[in-house]
């Protein structure tokens, strides 16, 4: 009896190791190959898109960035673009540019990456009909209009832009409606990736299997709410070669738990730790954690097209109002940067402080322009989506210092579930003080300016000033010359304060002890450098 | 009926012709208990907190916050700290005891009401009535709980109180009816409801006069064990993110903002939560010493 005891005893111990080695292999991704795969995960919220042209959120670039090579990549000591698929963008006059394009690259389907690649995969941007978010970059390409027709809904005249041409299959000419000094760096941004032939056959489908040209590529297709796996792409000929066998991208409903599972492990990189936590994960991760200055910033924007937000002085009030040192001591650890101007620190051409005392806390300045412009009548409600409870918990601060600084007694929230916020600051559903928050694109004043003030903006502000200084920097002959002009556009938007600047974002990430090497910067959180620890 | 009894005869033994009925002997039984005036002490400050909040502290709710102080630790100026807004955690706390104890109780009412009603009625009728309600009842006690509420409160943008309690008595009146049904069946077939039958006593009267009297004591000590349920059942949806958000403030919100700061300020995890705990607790205990003075069985 006792021998039969012991045996079983063995037994589960002999399974208890067995389990535990197994579940090693499952922390380090593959496992099932015999070896550890060096393979690591990355912790996202669910990305909206995955077609280069379709998406604009912060989570889908991170997968983006490591499965597409864009023409530039932007050098974070500099901030000036650097060639990855392209080997020379020129221009004599800042209007026609030629985009050389690196021989030999391959998509991977083995499609060869050419100018017509870039052209497709643009022309599929600016066409109207398809309702991709990042149509609007194409706006100063020659022949947009014909893609995309004043009335809604009309079947536009054409659906490639006359200002793409393909010379041979490694030259692109583009051609600009305006001078845009800006160019080689707005190409940086993953919204002007190319995309294969093979895409165009079925876009859905393509939306949750990308075929792109980068170090990594798509492992089976993306599982909504769940999982997007890659692997290496072994004939990427690129300068940012994999240094690990691939990234399994875990989707979590929240921060908050992707950081639970990143303090256990189980998840090797978060480049999202919610602020909340920051001053845990400081003392709990060491060296494991990182913060980087972002181009991130928050506003809260206004819907001027509603009569009671119709006054700049009102507006200045509300964002005088708030206490944005107090608020980013208190929700974000004082991680962030209150802001006094619509562009972050790393962009060029930033002045501290330039908002003035619009953006400083001055309760009673506050109260007496609240009087001038007549008080506010009704519910202010209050929007933001649901994507981080830190959204709640600053809002809940603007609240109570709008209640206990201008005396507005009826405050209500508006959580709006994260997949609908951003259409319905689009049509302009919001009747209060709304989040807006903007992840810079390339390090431009422009990508702020004119993407948040200029036409069809979320606030509904139309001012002919603004839009012809933005229009007159674009077509300034050098970025330096382009720089005053922007600032002259910022001033505007600052006296009229259709949109408050809050803070700047420093980006807190962390990573697990599997793997390390890990360079994050303002631009990219670098996948392709990390490797996995032996 | 506290009246009634309010002068017993001197000496410990009660003469049997002062014998009251079962709710007379009941509170005889009640008064000698600790545990009764100890958890009626607690309910009456809380409930006083939920009515009265004025008494207890001189701010509103949300009120005098500064982000600046947050998450201070308890100190003489401020014994229970300040809140994660910055607000003063004692007041906050105060004003946390109002969704809670008046959810409690407008849910357990309303429940109690369904209950006696549905259950008078499956018991008395039967036949396909009593088929009718017993798989209704069937069916609203086989939704999960968080899962019900959640879908539920989705639906409503602004989660009121009233939502919540809403929502809470849909989930809630089943256990009740069961037992009212049970009572009603039990008590149906008793001498005196046959002989006021015989007497020519309608439906009406001999539910009303004869069962309902008889029959009430069991749900009624299951409404008052349910209280502490319902508190606690809201709490847990407000801790979910599903429940009353701002601009109302309460314990279960309170719990949800703490949790991320539990190891570095405790305070804010410590105070709702001992509120809750004695709240609903003295319900409960409530409940249980109510229980031992009705049921005779367990004197």
């Amino acid at each position: 009896m006792k021998n039969v005891v012991r045996r079983a005893g063995w037994a589960a111990v002999l399974t208890a190791a067995a389990l535990v080695a197994g579940a090693c292999g499952g922390g380090g991704g593959g496992g099932g190959e015999g070896q550890k795969a060096s393979r690591f995960s990355v912790a996202l919220t669910e990305p909206d898109h995955l077609t280069p042209g379709a998406t604009s959120s912060s989570y889908s670039i991170t997968v983006l960035q490591a499965i597409f090579e864009p023409l530039v990549e932007i050098d974070p000591k500099t901030g000036k673009p650097v060639m990855l698929a392209a080997e020379s963008i020129t221009s004599t006059d800042q209007k026609v540019w030629t985009i050389k394009i690196k021989p030999g690259q391959k998509f991977h389907n083995g499609e060869p990456v050419t100018a017509e690649s870039f052209a497709d995969a643009w022309n599929a941007t600016a066409y109207a009909p398809n309702g991709w978010t990042n149509n609007y970059y194409f706006e100063n390409v020659v022949g947009y209009e014909d893609l995309n027709p004043e009335e809604e809904g009309a079947k536009p005249k054409a659906d490639k832009l006359s200002g793409l041409k393909v010379v041979d299959p490694n030259t692109l000419e583009v051609t600009l409606k305006a001078p845009f000094s800006q160019f080689p760096i707005m190409l940086a941004y993953t919204g002007f990736a190319p995309m294969p032939k093979a895409a165009f056959a079925d876009l859905k489908a393509y939306d949750v299997k990308p075929i792109g040209n980068g170090p990594f590529m798509l492992d089976g297709e993306w599982q909504r709410n769940r999982l997007i796996k890659t692997k290496a792409f072994k004939e990427y000929g690129g300068p940012r070669k994999p240094k690990s066998e691939g990234i399994d991208f875990k989707i979590y409903a929240s921060r908050d738990t992707a950081y639970v599972d990143l303090r256990a492990n189980k998840v090797d990189l978060l480049t999202t730790i919610p602020a909340a936590n920051v001053s845990e994960a400081k003392g709990l991760l060491g060296d494991r954690f990182v913060s980087t200055p972002g181009g991130t910033m928050d506003y809260l924007g206004f819907p001027v097209y509603d009569k009671r937000y119709a006054k700049p002085e009102l507006r200045k009030a509300i964002s005088m109002a708030i206490d944005r040192e107090g608020i980013v001591q208190a929700v974000f650890n004082g991680t962030y940067k209150p802001m006094g101007s619509l562009v972050p620190p790393l962009v060029p051409g930033y002045r501290e402080g330039i908002c003035g005392e619009a953006c400083k806390f001055d309760p009673a300045k506050a109260k007496q322009l609240f009087d001038q412009a007549g008080g506010f009548t009704g519910t202010l409600n209050l929007y933001f989506s649901n994507a981080d409870p830190s959204y709640e918990q600053w809002m809940q601060a603007v609240a109570n210092q709008l209640t206990q600084n201008l005396g507005i007694k009826d405050i209500k929230f508006r959580k709006i579930p994260a997949a609908d916020y951003l259409k319905t600051l689009r049509e302009h559903k919001q009747d209060g003080p709304y989040r807006n928050n903007w992840v810079m694109d390339y390090p431009s004043p422009q990508n702020y300016l004119e993407s948040m003030w200029g036409a069809g903006n979320r606030m509904g502000w139309e001012n002919k000033e603004f839009q012809e200084l933005i229009e007159k920097a674009n077509s300034a002959p050098s970025m330096e010359a382009s720089i005053p002009l922007y600032q002259q556009a910022e001033d505007l938007a600052i006296k009229e304060m259709p949109m408050a600047p809050l803070w700047n974002w420093q980006d807190q990430a962390g990573y697990s002890k599997n793997i390390e090497n890990v360079t994050i910067d303002a631009y990219s959180a670098n996948l392709d450098q990390i490797t996995v620890k032996k | 009926m506290v009246e009634a009894i309010a002068a017993p005869p001197t000496g410990e033994v009660e003469p049997i012709s002062q014998r009251g009925s079962l709710w007379q002997d009941a509170w005889h039984q009640l008064r000698r208990r600790v545990t009764f005036w100890l958890s009626a002490l607690i309910l009456t400050v809380a409930v006083a907190m939920a009515v009265f909040p004025g008494l207890f502290t001189s701010l509103g709710p949300n009120e005098g916050c500064n982000v600046r102080r947050a998450r201070v630790r308890p100190s003489d100026a401020a014994i229970f700290g300040f809140d994660n807004q910055g607000c003063e955690y004692w007041s906050q706390v105060v004003y946390g005891a109002r969704p809670s104890i008046l959810i409690g109780l407008a849910v357990t009412v309303f429940s109690l009401l369904i209950a006696i009603v549905l259950g008078l009625l499956a018991g008395y009728y039967g036949g396909w009535v009593d088929g009718l309600i017993s798989r209704l009842t069937d069916i609203f006690f086989g939704i999960p709980f968080v899962l019900g509420a959640t879908v539920v409160l989705i639906a409503f943008p602004e989660r009121g109180i009233w939502a919540m309690t809403l929502v809470l008595v849909l989930l809630g009146w089943t256990t009740m009816t069961r037992i009212m049904r049970g009572q009603v069946l039990a008590v149906k077939d008793t001498d005196y409801v046959r002989a006021a039958r015989g007497l020519g006593a309608g439906d009406l009267r001999i539910m009303r006069k004869h069962i309902l009297p008889n029959a009430i004591a069991p749900v009624f000590i299951v409404a008052m064990l349910n209280v502490g349920n319902v508190i606690s059942g809201e709490a847990t949806l407000d801790y979910l993110g599903v429940g009353l958000q701002f601009p109302e403030v309460s314990w279960g919100l309170q719990l949800n903002v703490a949790r991320s700061f539990f190891f570095e300020f405790p305070h804010l995890l410590i105070f709702p939560g001992l509120f809750l705990t004695a709240t609903v607790l003295s319900f409960l205990m409530l409940g249980d010493v109510v229980r031992d003075a009705l049921d005779p069985k367990l004197r």
